[in-house]
């Protein structure tokens, strides 16, 4: 993985396991990789690794279970907001530098529809 | 998290010259430190210092707790450029040495590094690439079941693919409770696998910091920030 080295490691680590919760590709219930896996895999130390799972365990995304390891959460409730904190998170950034172009909100709807629709039909070709 | 290393007060000359000055830094037990600074900082006169290797200096290295110079060199692994070994010399041969040298190599660790470096343990030193020599003395050092290790400059010159290599072997076999203190002048090598850089500069240790804390609190890269130290001039003098 190839991380920003002006931001946290342990920050990017614990986005980078939010968006494979987001897109299924660890599922509620599923067992995280252990520590050293981790480290190996991100190439990161295994002290950081512990970090990230440290406050994901505390903000209750993973369940730490004594001597199995963690377990993404399978509350319906936890995930749901999980997902719209990143989503938000993104589309925040995104009103951000649109409203420092001095773009009111009601321009940026109109700029994001017409993007939306002009995306869609690249799709469809 | 409990201290391995302790520096207080660290002066070294050598032939009337002052290598190091006042140095003073600890490491936390487990972590994994860069050792920063130009060429001809004295990083690797640290390092000798730490293993024992070199001696007569002010001050204290403790190592939990042991300051002796013999104690600390058996509680220490550091990583030797291999100088005085016989280059014809095939590596099995020379891990056979240091394991009798050693009471604390591992065999198995060996195999296993070696194994995971992708070694040829059949070949003879001096027919090694720069990158695969490497490799081998990384292999040696980590083979020692020891509380601290030292690696001085295992990146130094080395192609990509042996980098990355040497990184996942220190990753996946480092034990938990080990320490590594490894010296680089080439920050990027290593930025993302570390707990905390030491900075020397001018025969000074002019930073001691947590590396996600200089991402945090600076909102600069290691790298960025090593070269803050040493252009932007901090002057500790």
């Amino acid at each position: 993985m190839k991380f920003n080295d002006k931001i946290p490691i342990y920050y990017q680590i614990k986005q980078y396991i939010y968006r494979e919760i987001i897109i299924n590709n660890l599922q509620p219930g599923q067992k995280v990789p252990a520590v050293r896996q981790l480290a190996v895999t991100l190439t990161v130390n295994a002290n950081t690794i512990q970090r990230a799972l440290r406050e994901l365990i505390n903000e209750k995304v993973l369940i730490s279970r004594r001597g199995k390891g963690n377990f993404v959460t399978t509350d319906a409730e936890t995930l749901t907001n999980l997902k719209r904190n990143v989503v938000e998170d993104q589309v925040s950034n995104l009103y951000d530098q649109l409203a420092a172009l001095k773009i009111t909100p009601d321009e940026m709807l109109k700029y994001l529809n017409n993007y939306i629709n002009s995306r869609k039909e690249v799709h469809h070709d | 998290m409990t201290e391995i290393l302790s520096i207080n007060d660290l002066s070294y000359k050598r032939n009337l010259t002052s290598i190091l000055k006042q140095v003073n830094c600890s490491a936390e037990s487990g972590s994994i430190i860069g050792l920063l600074g130009a060429n001809g900082a004295g990083k690797t006169t640290l390092m000798r210092l730490i293993s024992g290797a070199a001696k007569g200096f002010h001050g204290e290295i403790s190592i939990n707790g042991n300051t002796q110079d013999i104690e600390r060199k058996q509680l220490v692994s550091f990583s030797h450029q291999l100088d005085g070994v016989n280059s014809h010399d095939r590596m099995e041969k020379i891990a056979e040495f240091y394991q009798a040298v050693y009471p604390d190599f591992s065999e198995s660790a060996f195999k296993r590094l070696a194994e995971f470096l992708e070694l040829d343990l059949h070949q003879r030193l001096g027919n090694l690439s720069k990158g695969n020599r490497m490799k081998f003395i990384i292999a040696i050092t980590l083979s020692r079941q020891v509380q601290l290790y030292l690696l001085d400059e295992p990146f130094d010159g080395i192609d990509s693919m042996s980098r990355k290599k040497i990184i996942a072997s220190i990753l996946q076999w480092k034990p938990i409770d080990a320490t590594i203190l490894i010296s680089d002048h080439h920050v990027d090598d290593v930025a993302n696998i570390l707990d905390a850089v030491l900075i020397i500069k001018d025969k000074k240790m002019v930073v001691s910091e947590k590396a996600d804390k200089i991402r945090e609190e600076y909102g600069q890269s290691i790298e960025d920030y090593y070269e803050s130290i040493y252009t932007g001039g901090k002057d500790n003098d």
